[in-house]
Order: C-alpha cells, then structure tokens, then sequence
C-alpha cells in the first residue's frame, strides 16, 4: 500500500512540477534609471512596472490563443547614462531574448533607446519620454503614455480664461532640452492664441543651479503669471531663490514638474504652498482598472509595498504594461509586428485613464491643473474648474 | 539701473560661495600637487552631514557648520593618510585617476546610504532677506557670503602667520628642504588635505541651505571648482575668493544681458583664456 | 619565434573582424563601443602616452567628429562618408587652432585648460542653431550593426598601425624626447611646439572619425552625450591600464576595461559603479605603470612588484 501511495504523490509532484515548468511566459525588458542623476524619477518606473507585472500574473497572466502566459520582467540599470542604456536595450533584445520593450525616463534617453526599437523591430511602449521629437521621426515601433510636451500648459490655459482677475502677461521660464523646448514651443502658440502678452521669455541651461539674474529679470517685469518648464532639481532651486529674491508673480505661478511629487513637497516643505502645476493623473476611484480595480486601489498597494507615493510616472509606467497585455491578448500570438499592429489600435480605460494612441504613437490625454494646498495636491481643472483654487497666490511676505 | 544693481549684488553673493569652493581645491592642488577630482564629492559628504546635523539633531545650520568641518577634517585626514600618501610621488597624472576612483566611491556611497531624494537645509530663516537701496539680499545667500569670506580671511591668516601655516607653505615650496627643517611632512600632507576637505564640506553645507543635495551634485561642483581655484592662483586664498567673486559676476551679468545659456561658456571659456594668456606665472608653479 | 609574433597582430585582427558573422548582435554592441573607445584611447596614448602631455579634453574632438558628422547627414542632407569627413575636419581644426597657445602649459595646467576647452566647446553647440542647440540633432536611422563594427575595428587598426608607425620613427622619438625632458629636446633642435601640435592633431583626427562613427549608430545626439565629459576619464585610465606610451597598451587596456563594467552593468547592476571605482583606485595605488608594466614586473619580482610600487611612490 505504501510505495503505491508514494509513487501516487511522486507522479502527481512531477506533473505539476511539469506543468508548473511549462508555463509559459512573455518577458518585457527595460533599461531604467535606477541608480544616478536622474534616479530620483527613474525608480517609478522600474516600481510601477514591476507590480503591474505582479498584478497582473496575480490575475491569472496574458491569455495568447487559448493558451495561458505569466509576464516576466527584466530590469537593467542604465545609471542615467544615455549610451549605456542603449547597449542595455540592444542586449535585452538579442541575448536576453526579451519579447517586448518598455521604456525609459526622460526624452532623451527614449530618443535613443527608441531608435533601437526600431531597428530590431520589436514595438515599445514609453511612459517616460513626452517630447515631440521623439514622434515627429516616423518611427512605427514606438508607443508613448505621457501626453505631448507642447500641450503641458493647455489646460492651465484654459483656465486662465476663466480665472477672476483675468490674467494678462506672463512670464515664460523653460530649459533647453528638447522635452522642455517642446513645452515652450507649444505654450507659446497658446499664450498668443488666448491673447496673452508674454512680457519675458527665457531659457536656461539645463541643469542650472542658479537663477537669480532671471528671477530678478522677472522681478522687474512683474508678469500676472509665471509659468515654468524644467527638470525637478531646478524648480525646487528656483522656488526657494523665488522666496529669498522676494519674486512674485502678481496672480500664480505654475511648474510642469514636481507639484504631483511627494519628494519635491517634501523637499520644500511650507513653500511648496501654492504652487500650480498639471498632471495627466490623479488616484482616483473613477479611474477604473481590469487589474487593480481602480486608480485608488493602485496606489495604495503602491504606497504598501514601495513606502512612497506613485506619481504619474508611475501611473504611466503601470499603463505601458497593461497595454501590452491587451494588446498580446488581442493579437492572439508574439509576434512583434501583429503586436505591434494591435497596440496602434487599442483603447481601454486603465488606473492611468483612457489608453488610445494618435496615429503617431503618442497618447492624448488632458492635463488637469493641479494645485497644493495645505501640503496636498487639489485638483483644480480639467475641462472646467473641479476645485476651488487660493487664487491670487499671496506674495511671499505674507505667507 | 536697479535691476544691474541687483544682478551685481546677486553676482557678488554667489561669488562668494564660488570662491568658498575654490579654496580647499587650490589649497590642495597648490600645496600638495593633488588634482582632486573628488572635491565635488567631499562637497556633497559636507552638505550631507550638515543636513543631517539639523534635520536629526536639531543644530542651526551656521552653528553647525564648524561640527560638519570638523568631521570632514576627520575624513580628509583619513583620506590622505591611508591612500593619498601612497601615490604622492607618482606622476601627477595618478592623483586625477586616484581622485576620480574615490569620487565613484563616495557617489556610490552616498546613493546606497541616503538615496536620491533631494535634501534642503531649510532653517526658517533661509527665505527672508532685508532690502537695501532697493536691492533684495537674501538672508541665506548673505550668510554664505559672509561665511566664505571668514574662511578665506582664516586660511590666508594661518598660512601667513602660524607655524602649521608656514610649515605647509615650506612643504609646498621644496620638500627636501621643509623636511631639513624638521616638518613631518606626512602630518603636514595630513593636515593639508583634511583642511581641503574642511572647506569643501563648509561650501557643501552652505550650498545645501541655497540650493539642495543629492549624491550627483559633485561633477558640475568639481569642473566649477578647477575654474575658480585657476582663476585665484591656486594656494592664494585671497585671490581664489577673488576669483570667484570675477566669476559670479560674470555668469550673473551674462545670464542678464547676453542669455542665460552662456552661463557655462563664460566659466569655461574664461578658464581656458587665463590659462593660455598667463602661462608664465603658472607655469612657474608646474 | 619572433617571426610568428608578427603573424599574431593580423590574425587577432582577422578574428576580430570575423566576430559579427560568428557571435551575437550583443557582443557586437559590445564590440563597437570598446573599439570606439579603445581608439579613443590609442589617440589619447599619442598626445598623453608618447608626449606626457595628459590631455584631459580629448572628448572635444570626438563630440566635434560627433557633431559633424551629425550637422552633415541630418541638416545638410549629405552622405555618411561626407559626413566622416566633414566631423574629422572640424576636429583637425580644433586642434590646430587650440592646440598651439594650450599646448604652451604643462602638466595638471595643460590636463585642465583641455577640460576647460571641452567644457567650452559643448556649451557652444548647445546654443547653435544648425546644431539642433540642446535638443540635439537626429540622424537618419540605419539598420546594419555589422557595418559600424567593421567600421571601428578598421579605424582602430589604422590608430594602432600609426602608433606603431609613430613608436619605431623619428617623431616618436621626438615626442618621447619632450616628455621626458623638454626643454633638453628644445636645445637639441627639436621644433617641440611643431611636434606638440602634430601629436594634437593626429589624436585630434581618429577622435574625430570615432565620433563621427558613433554619432550615426546611435541615431539621436545631444551636446551632453557628444561630448561626454566621463570619456574623458575612461579613456587615460584605459591607456594608463593597459600602459602608456606603448603600442598595444590602450588596445588591451581598453578592452579589459570595458569588458569588466560591462559584464558588471549587466550582472552585478547594482554594484556595478562601485567595483569600477575600487578597481580604478588599487589599479593606480598598486600599478601605476598599467598592465603591461605588471607582466614585465612580475616576470621579475613577483608579487612584490606591487608593493614595491607603493614603496616608490609614497610618501
């Protein structure tokens, strides 16, 4: 009786060994900023992948033709240095043989490593990279989820129209890179389409630590609204330069960076008060997700498990995922063009909003204009006011 | 005319933290032949540990200044020491590749140990300032101007007038002959580079309370530092504070009346054109 | 014995050129950018290694070679060949302009006024228009690896055949006569500013023409990755490790170099950075005359070789 009972177990362990072996698995790969200068950004997408991934095998995996597939994820750390994470890219194609690409951080580094999609022909979905440049090259193998960088400021637009004293000058500080550029390029167009008069208009060198002869060029101009492109390391000087020059604008100021961020408040603690700026997401309960539920659920599992706040690039990070397992599951098989035929034509609502690509791969999706009050981030407005904004900003005198 | 005013107050205030940075490079450089591309680094150690002298223990940051040298005192000190003196009489070239080495370290370090979250001094007094003939002077950046400045008058003063000081200028003019007269010159090395890391943590700190730290500020600090410490002839602390007060200015008048982006192409291009217009004193000292 | 010796050069570099047909499109990747850099470090060895002028600005002439090629294929709509040339000539330039009142200082001066100079130059282009000013240019995309391999091993071949050509011939000696004693070589009769100046440029063109090439494979240049300041560093350590002021010093040194940070950015990724700068710092404290030296002082005295390096040069 008893070695029949064993070889029972023993045949019924090797067949789910066996079977357990024979799962089958669809790998993403991904050269992220985990570590250097832009470390502080990039980890939200190496995080936001991984527990999408997680999620999503929790559920049950990608169902391709009938048969079921587990995602797998690997996870190079490109140190923020640009030439690097393209060798990365090249190696997670051919010798990690990676079915699909995600994306970096920054436009930069998706200019480049995007090239690469391209050459190996392997579709890639970005979240990092919001910069025209990285659409306007005819490529069909990228796919991005951060709305385009000349539309940043639109909304912000709009709603200036509405506000109560109207706004009639503004003060337009960008930095030199191409995503910034692009930003300033197109916030331009709509400064002069909303007949706005734009009273300084100046770049700086990415990077810069020093703003004062702007601050105090903006100072003299005494602008209605300041509205700012850069990187998160510059706002936070720039604000804090702000507040010693004594520079206000006379109604608000908006950043394109750092407002949604729980580091950058932080960092700046009471002076972070007031501050405007956009995001293309926002936890919500209405932002309903076939994986995590909804946006809300997303980002308290995100908060448990990573001991910090998603973002949008995270929420952006978690859509590139997602898009890749509608669109494997649509296409029925792995192969990388029928993949990639399939992610031009998808459209799903997820916990970062409603997923559709324009025709150039780029995602449209509206900004709304957030502001902080009280240390937290309050929706403001999206196509109409959905908060209430402490409008004008007090100078810094009297805060 | 206001607005030049304020740009040139603005100029000179940055300055003299530029100069403050410039110090402990030249001092180094000029006295023991070391190229420290790790300067950056021990600027960033200093912001670190004076950030965490006030966020955790509670210190003022201008009262905790001297704490946060000292322990970079310590670390120099170290540094030398154990590594530094090992390679001192090697081509000169070694210690670009030794510094550079340690530099990697210590970024490492310092990601491992306090991640890449964006740290600020920000004390309640950082953002007020007074206003003077209608010049707005930040209380911070006034602070840091004047502090630089006490260092620099400290330095010129203990070279100048104390024993140490006239030991490590013996050291740096002729070696066999310092040691002739009685200088331990593997102390006076010590001292010398634990006090170049001193004042690099000091500009650390001050930098952390008008801008803010991460581990990846040193590179752009260290290129800075090459500039202004050239622009001051090295071991002269007077002329280095000097130096950067020049390169203040410069980069605050070019960031107002040519375009911001020339900020980098009035230091650099001002490093290169001193060095090729004024080789001969220079070169006297190679 | 010493005639097989010749055969080994052309068959490694046969072997090297037969790599894309036999391993994989990741060895290749691998392949171009040590070849790049390992030519970056051979022109480096001209100006650093034979002259003892340590130029700590080489990146210039690669991110000029970078930008020229880039302003040719991509505004001006020329080919890659014109492009190539295009990228050496303004590098050519650069160094004959420059290189005269910079090469009048020594040592660490000399070292920072090429830093300065680089620093200068990438903060010029990022404000010209025709460069794309920050946001960088992009090049036409171009899916043929083997041919960028093919390409950097030929131009890394003909940089070592010119350092070979330089070591056994009168301008070798020359330049090894200035770095040992130059104003002895001055009196002597050498025209040292000449010879400094031609050493410039040489490094200058294969600098320029390894920039060019890698401006096209990688498709989307910016002033930042041109004139990546960190090359800089890389490759003096690379020669310094393999061994300067010989001929195949910075091939080996560059090639042992980039395999070991890359196989660690691949592996080890965390602590990739970390072993770099632990290997760069015991590199220069226990073999400051780079690998080459080691294989002789071994031969010699072993394993205290080492220490006996830390004997000579401490203090």
């Amino acid at each position: 009786m008893r070695p029949t009972k064993f070889l029972v177990l023993a045949l019924a362990l090797a067949l789910s060994g066996a079977a357990s072996g024979q799962e089958k698995k669809i790998t993403l790969g991904a050269a992220v900023q985990l570590t250097g200068r832009l470390a502080n950004t990039g980890r939200y997408y190496g995080d936001g992948y991984q527990i999408t991934v997680d999620k999503i095998n929790q559920k049950g995996g990608v169902t391709v033709g009938g048969t079921k597939y587990q995602l797998a994820l690997r996870i190079y750390d490109s140190q923020s240095d640009t030439n690097l994470g393209v060798r990365q890219y090249v190696q997670l194609l051919t010798q990690d043989k990676v079915n699909f690409l995600l994306g970096p951080f920054s436009s930069n580094d998706a200019l480049d490593d995007s090239s690469v999609a391209e050459k190996y022909q392997v579709p890639m979905v970005q979240g990092g990279g919001a910069s025209t440049q990285i659409f306007s090259r005819g490529y069909k193998y990228v796919f991005g989820t951060l709305p385009p960088a000349d539309d940043y400021f639109s909304s912000t637009i709009k709603m200036m129209g509405k506000l109560d004293p109207k706004p009639k000058t503004v003060a337009l500080v960008a930095a030199d890179d191409s995503f910034d550029v692009s930003v300033a390029n197109g916030t331009r167009k709509l400064l002069k389409e909303a007949g706005l008069e734009l009273v300084v208009d100046k770049q700086f060198r990415e990077n810069n630590a020093d703003f004062s002869s702007i601050l105090s060029l903006v100072k003299s101009k005494d602008p209605d609204v300041i509205l700012w492109a850069g990187h998160e390391g510059e706002a936070l000087n720039f604000i804090r330069q702000a507040k010693s020059l004594d520079v206000n604008p006379k109604l608000f100021y908006s950043f394109t960076v750092g407002v949604p961020t729980a580091d950058f408040r932080k960092a700046l603690g009471k002076d972070a008060e007031y501050a405007f700026g956009m995001t293309p997401w926002l936890p919500e309960k209405e932002l309903k997700d076939d994986w995590f539920g909804d946006a809300e659920q997303f980002d308290k599992e995100y908060q448990a498990r990573f001991k910090y706040s998603p973002d949008y690039h995270a929420a952006s990070a978690a859509a590139d995922v997602e898009t890749f397992a509608k669109a494997i599951a649509a296409a029925g098989t792995l192969d990388p063009k029928k993949v990639r035929d399939e992610i031009a034509k998808v459209d799903f609502q997820s916990l970062y909003g409603h997923v559709k690509f324009q025709p150039n791969g780029q995602i449209s999706l509206p900004q709304t204009v957030i502001q902080i009050q009280d240390a937290k981030v309050v929706p403001i407005y999206t196509e109409d006011f959905i908060g209430k904004p402490r409008y004008p900003i007090p100078p810094w005198s009297k805060r | 005319m206001q607005l030049f005013g304020q740009i040139l107050v603005n100029g000179i205030l940055l300055g003299g933290l530029y100069g403050l940075m410039g110090l402990g490079m030249g001092l180094v450089w000029g006295v023991l032949k070391i190229v420290n591309l790790a300067h950056g680094a021990l600027i960033m150690l200093g912001g670190y540990a004076l950030y965490f002298l006030y966020t955790k223990a509670g210190v003022d940051p201008f009262l905790g200044l001297p704490l946060a040298m000292l322990a970079m005192f310590v670390l120099g000190y170290l540094l030398q020491t154990l590594l530094l003196n090992l390679i001192v009489r090697s081509a000169q070239l070694n210690t670009l590749l030794l510094t550079f080495g340690l530099d990697v370290v210590f970024v490492y370090m310092a990601q491992l140990l306090f991640t890449a979250d964006f740290r600020t001094i920000n004390p309640p007094y950082a953002g007020k300032n007074i206003s003077l003939f209608g010049v707005t002077v930040p209380y911070a950046q006034l602070g840091a101007f004047g502090v630089a400045v006490l260092l620099a008058a400290l330095l010129y003063l203990v070279l100048d007038k104390t024993r140490t000081g006239r030991a490590i200028r013996a050291t740096a003019q002729n070696l066999v002959a310092a040691r002739l007269y009685g200088v331990n010159p593997k102390r006076i090395y010590a001292i010398t580079f634990g006090t170049g890391a001193a004042l690099a943590g000091a500009a650390g700190g001050l930098y952390g309370i008008v801008s803010q730290i991460t581990p990846y500020i040193g590179v752009t600090l260290t290129a800075k530092s090459f500039v202004i410490a050239i622009l001051g002839g090295l071991d002269k602390p007077l002329g280095v504070i000097g130096g950067g007060l020049v390169l203040g200015i410069a980069e605050a008048m070019a960031a107002l009346y040519l375009d911001p982006t020339y900020t980098d192409i009035i230091s650099f291009g001002l490093l290169v054109l001193v060095l090729i217009a004024r080789p001969a004193q220079l070169l006297g000292r190679a | 014995m010493n005639r097989f010796r010749w055969l080994a050069l052309p068959v490694a570099a046969a072997a090297l050129a037969a790599v894309p047909w036999v391993t994989s499109d990741t060895i290749v990747q691998y392949g171009i950018n040590a070849l790049l850099v390992a030519t970056l470090a051979q022109s480096w060895n001209i100006i650093g290694g034979f002259s003892g002028y340590p130029s700590f600005g080489n990146s210039v002439f690669y991110g000029l070679g970078t930008y020229g090629t880039a302003i040719a294929m991509a505004q001006l709509h020329w080919s890659f060949g014109s492009g190539l040339v295009f990228g050496a000539v303004l590098g050519v330039a650069c160094a004959l302009l420059f290189g005269i009142p910079i090469l009048r200082l020594r040592g660490p001066y000399f070292a920072i006024a090429t830093l300065g100079l680089a620093a200068v130059m990438s903060a010029i282009i990022a404000t010209v228009e025709i460069a794309g000013k920050n946001i960088g240019l992009i090049l036409p995309l171009f899916r043929g690896d083997t041919l960028f391999y093919e390409l950097s091993l030929i131009l890394l071949v003909a940089a070592t055949a010119t350092v070979a050509w330089i070591a056994r011939s009168r301008f070798g000696v020359g330049l090894v006569a200035i770095r040992e004693d130059e104003d002895a070589a001055q009196v002597m009769g050498i025209n040292t500013t000449m010879y400094k100046v031609a050493a410039l440029t040489v490094a200058a063109f294969f600098s320029a023409l390894a920039g060019g090439i890698h401006a096209y494979w990688i498709t989307f240049i910016d002033p930042a990755s041109a004139f990546d300041p960190s090359l800089n560093v890389r490759m003096v350590i690379m020669t310094l490790f393999g061994g300067p002021g010989t001929v195949l010093g910075p091939v080996l040194g560059a090639f042992v170099l980039s395999a070991v940070s890359e196989v660690l950015a691949s592996q080890a990724t965390g602590v990739a950075s970390l072993f770099y700068g632990i290997v760069i710092v015991a590199a220069v404290v226990f073999m400051p005359k780079g690998l080459l030296d080691v294989v002789q002082g071994f031969r010699e005295s072993r394993w205290r070789y080492f220490t006996d390096n830390i004997r000579r040069y401490r203090l």
